[in-house]
């Protein structure tokens, strides 16, 4: 009987229940724990290491690529299998990646929701914040996790088919395949906060609907738009704005010396986003009614 | 259990009503958010009035200043990043830049590229003899890298290098030097009675000489790449030419121009811009001027042209620094003033008009009757070019290029009609 419950009691409704501290930790853990024990997540960063096998097998296969043709990096790879991993994470950029972050992120709020198990983790002693914190949290170990496997599985599969030298940078510059190494794990690093942006997107998408898959499918359109956006000239004092502007600026990563600034106004654009969009996941997750 | 969950949805459901008045708090971070980014983003774009005014000058003072001997103490080792941008009214290029192309091979179609949309370029320079430019493209890169008297250029897209020896004569020319434009290279040993002897006087020399076709005078100051600087702006007497006016950033504490903007006439914002969005005046690394051909690159030899170097124009495919458009910029003057200064070259072009109204003309036959014929011949020039009576022309808001029907060509900073009054003209 509802008039049978205390009026101050700390109920799941609104008022985040008090709980020690430290608990917040096992609850990161824990979904980490899950979302790297999934099926589902190994199947999409299987898929994002098998784009530069592809690349290595192709350009393996066929006759030497002209320079100035394709992708970016392309025409090196026969002489330098580090370049394997450029190419792959250049390629990845516009879809591949924002499509395996769009199907996490979209899935942080909504799975939970879908498959009826989000009023019990509000019931455990956590908290809507600290949950979407955690969830959050979860979403940007993937974004972390997505490039590094694209880099470290090009460079595996380009040490194996192609020899492995110098690398020749942008400037024109030589440095040796250890510090080469330390760029790949840069651009890594790049484009995980590029990908940030798009993560809180996707977590507020994921906070209004039951159906992860249209949180997903809504999240990849977003990131799509924004980068067809980026290409119209017309639109060219909207383009500093769009998440997705400084994707492509992780060559800066290989100029000597490395260029920050392309870094310094990518992270701060993202912090942005996660800002404007956290705040939004925030004000929908603690006032709507959780019934599933 | 479960109904001690749906009691508590219930719960919820039933306390909904009071609690709207809160509900309704807890979207305040969500408004918050954005407001208190678009009002950061707002303090950010008001120009930060910092620190003290400099102290006023006098257009010659400025220009001495720029002059460099006043105090002495020019830098001639720095860092920076200058960004480039040029709204000229040309068609868009694809962002890619050149489509080909060895690194030697800019063209014409290089300078058109460089003459629209945006660039950005790292310029290291430790003393006069050791440059380095970085000419930022997405995924790409150009280069110049100059070591006393070796010169390379690299193409990252194509994976070329060219290399250049500086014969003697130019290796006192730097490359780059943030020197006085339009005025004898400052640190030159001219013996002292050939030339006016402080830079005050050098200064005043120049004002007097320019001031019959512009007004020289010292706007508000501005502040570039976070350094307070003088702003300098040249105005045109004359109605008779497109350009509106020239500032140009002069740093208060080195005299180093910073930034060079050009508007035409009845133009809100500038046409031409050029300027440092970041400045270090700390010695860059040695090692960047060092520069070895990549494994697998394609290396070319290049022989100097005889005829010496106009800047910008045999730079192959680069970056115009703020200087050397300073360079340009008082060329008008300076080929007016010395007609005799152009004399080597083979294909001999004449002027008319003076000042700011300059036309130049290159004739058909002195040219091989080629240049007008490469220039139509490349697609993106030939698309820009306009048909018009008498010939094709390349308009854009600070200039115009008239290649006629017989392949004479003529330029100049003025109207498309002066330049047809010119070809008809000159028969």
């Amino acid at each position: 009987m509802p008039s049978s419950v205390p009026a101050d009691v700390p109920g799941v409704a609104l008022r985040p229940a008090r709980v020690p501290r430290g608990s917040g930790f096992s609850l990161m853990l824990s979904e980490l724990r899950v979302l790297f024990a999934r099926r589902r997540t190994w199947a999409l960063l299987l898929a994002l290491a098998a784009i530069p096998v592809l690349v290595a097998v192709a350009v393996r296969v066929s006759s030497s690529v002209p320079p100035g043709r394709g992708p970016a990096f392309l025409d090196r790879i026969s002489q330098n299998g580090l370049f394997v991993a450029f190419t792959a994470m250049l390629v990845s950029v516009p879809l591949f990646l924002p499509l395996t972050v769009g199907v996490v992120a979209g899935d942080t709020i909504a799975g939970e929701a879908n498959l009826g198990t989000l009023r019990y983790l509000l019931v455990a002693p956590a908290g809507r914040v600290r949950l979407l914190l955690v969830k959050y949290a979860g979403a940007l170990a993937f974004c972390l996790v997505a490039p590094l496997t694209v880099g470290v599985a090009g460079a595996a599969i380009g040490a194996a088919l192609f020899p492995v030298g110098p690398v020749t940078l942008l400037s024109g510059d030589v440095i040796q395949p250890p510090e080469a190494a330390v760029r790949i794990l840069l651009i890594a690093a790049y484009l995980a906060v590029s990908l940030a942006g798009l993560s809180a997107i996707g977590l507020f998408l994921s906070t209004l609907t039951v159906v992860p898959v249209g949180a997903m499918a809504a999240t990849v359109v977003v990131s799509v738009v924004s980068q067809v956006l980026d290409q119209l000239p017309q639109l060219e004092w909207l383009h500093p704005w769009l998440f997705s502007h400084y994707w492509f600026g992780f060559g800066d990563m290989l100029r000597q010396p490395v260029l920050w600034d392309t870094f310094a106004s990518n992270a701060l654009l993202q912090a942005g986003y996660i800002t404007a969009f956290g705040a939004l996941a925030y004000g929908r997750m603690v006032t709507k009614d959780v019934l599933s | 259990m479960g109904s001690d969950i749906m009691g508590s949805g219930g719960r919820f459901n039933r306390r909904s009503t009071p609690g709207t008045r809160r509900a309704w708090l807890r979207w305040v971070p969500a408004v918050a958010a954005p407001a208190v980014i678009a009002a950061g983003v707002l303090a950010g774009t008001i120009p930060a009035r910092a620190g003290d005014p400099l102290p006023a000058k006098t257009p010659a003072e400025v220009l001495a200043l720029v002059g460099g001997h006043d105090g002495g103490h020019k830098p001639h080792s720095f860092s920076g990043t200058i960004e480039q941008s040029s709204d000229l009214g040309l068609p868009e290029l694809p962002a890619a830049g050149p489509s080909s192309g060895p690194a030697s091979a800019g063209g014409a179609a290089s300078v058109f590229e460089l003459l629209s949309g945006q660039h950005t370029a790292r310029v290291y320079m430790d003393g006069k003899t050791k440059v380095r430019i970085q000419v930022m493209d997405r995924l790409a890169e150009r280069d110049i890298i100059r070591r006393d008297s070796d010169l390379w250029f690299y193409s990252s897209r194509d994976n070329s290098a060219a290399h250049l020896t500086l014969p003697a004569f130019a290796r006192d020319l730097p490359l780059v030097d943030p020197g006085l434009p339009g005025s004898p290279p400052p640190d030159q040993s001219v013996p002292d009675g050939a030339m006016p002897a402080t830079p005050q006087e050098l200064a005043e020399h120049l004002l007097a000489k320019v001031d019959s076709t512009t007004a020289v005078r010292v706007g508000d100051d501005v502040e570039v790449a976070g350094r307070a600087a003088y702003n300098l702006v040249l105005e045109p007497r004359t109605d008779a030419t497109l350009v509106g006016n020239v500032a140009i950033a002069v740093d208060g504490e080195t005299g180093m121009p910073l930034s060079v903007q050009v508007t035409a006439r009845g133009a809100d914002s500038p046409s031409f811009h050029a300027g440092f969005t970041s400045l270090s005046l700390e010695a860059p690394d040695d090692s960047l001027f060092t520069f070895v051909p990549p494994p697998g690159s394609t290396v070319e030899e290049l022989q100097v042209p005889a005829t010496g170097w106009p800047p910008g124009i045999h730079n192959p495919g680069m970056m115009i620094t703020p200087d050397q458009l300073d360079a340009i910029h008082q060329r008008p003057d300076g080929i007016h003033q010395h007609p005799d200064g152009i004399h080597q070259d083979p294909a001999p072009s004449t002027v008319t008009g003076k000042g700011w109204e300059t036309v130049v003309e290159i004739p058909a036959a002195a040219a091989g009757g080629t240049l007008a014929g490469s220039l139509l011949k490349d697609p993106l020039l030939s698309q820009a070019a306009v048909v018009v009576p008498g010939g094709r022309l390349l308009s854009t808001t600070l200039f115009n290029v008239l290649i006629t029907d017989d392949g004479r060509i003529f330029a100049g900073m003025v109207p498309p009609d002066r330049l047809q009054a010119a070809a008809s003209a000159v028969p």
